[in-house]
């Protein structure tokens, strides 16, 4: 009987099935990312591993869901496009090599205009316009840690939506590269995009039926 | 036997029940002293609005925690800070009550101008006002009460969400516009140009809630 072959090691990075097999203290890449199995949603930055919560709230679902639809029938024939979470945005630095990009973030909605951004994975680079619906339990998420990467790779626009105060806040990157916030938008009023020119979201239709 | 005297009849009768007040119409401060219901009302403009009949538990704690620190804060200073209920009224041509149509109820407010006190509350624009959103108020406070804040000069605006634990604050510039901040959320402070020196951090407002 001859001997059996050993299944081949594919590459240093063996598949991680438990997301407890990672360790909190180090830092991964998106090629560590890429290995795991696990059913649990993680973001990266700067190669730190955040949960994501396990599943939105019906509320959140709706209101991005209502967001996603205006701003999808208004990018229809533009070239922009708009994607739904979950769907990986790489924010590379050193280089756009899997192994060399430490922060992935998967922003509720995203609008990108340069295809170039775009691969069967994903999107790599900023995207044009960020929207994160705050959800109990991740506000320091949304508003520090995704707001300093948001800044720091210039995405042109961040909307802050919060479902239980039923209100929009505009962040729009200046001329020096640093967010300047809008005043908050609620119910009745309308916000406009200078990122979309000839876009307008009313927050009744965000907010409606919930 | 002498005449009886009859009892002089107010120009306003006291208003016993809410329903009787009518939404259509423009109602002064000297309406509002004679609204006897439990009911709690603010007036924009003459219009009624009518308050949440009591906030959460959260909201209370949230507003006690901001009011703690500031009154720590302001102990053996000029400005005072009051908490609500306390009548705020915001006068236009005069302050005669039957001129001011404008009343509110600010969950926090900060006053440095003594002589804006009387025995009925404040008369005139507080330097900074807080507001904590509750669900179903946020049009109320993001727009309505906004516009008054800004129209009449309150310096510093704080905008606090219980639900997502973060709080901005809107500073009045030399246009007399407001001018947002950014979000502050867990783990960071905010100050104060209202008041040098004082500083506050979010994690001691929103813990254990």
């Amino acid at each position: 009987m001859s001997k059996p072959i050993p299944y081949p090691v594919l590459n240093d990075d063996e598949p991680v099935r438990q997301f407890n097999e990672l360790d909190a203290s180090l830092t991964y890449s998106y090629s560590n990312y890429l290995n795991w199995l696990f059913p649990e949603r993680v973001e990266l930055i700067k190669g730190k591993i955040f949960k994501m919560s396990p599943a939105p709230s019906r509320v959140h679902q709706e209101v991005a869901g209502n967001i996603f639809l205006n701003l999808g029938v208004f990018l229809k024939d533009k070239p922009c496009k708009v994607y739904s979470a979950p769907f990986d945005v790489r924010f590379p630095k050193e280089g756009i090599a899997d192994k060399d990009v430490y922060t992935v973030l998967q922003p509720d909605i995203c609008v990108i205009c340069d295809k170039s951004k775009l691969d069967a994975r994903g999107c790599i680079g900023a995207p044009d316009l960020v929207v994160e619906v705050l959800s109990p339990g991740n506000t320091k998420m949304e508003l520090l840690n995704k707001y300093k990467v948001y800044e720091e790779f210039f995405v042109k626009e961040y909307w802050v939506v919060s479902q239980s105060d039923q209100n929009i806040l505009i962040y729009t990157l200046n001329d020096l590269g640093k967010f300047q916030p809008s005043k908050i938008f609620t119910l009745s009023e309308k916000i406009t995009s200078s990122v979309l020119p000839g876009f307008e979201l009313a927050l009744d239709d965000v907010f409606e039926d919930l």
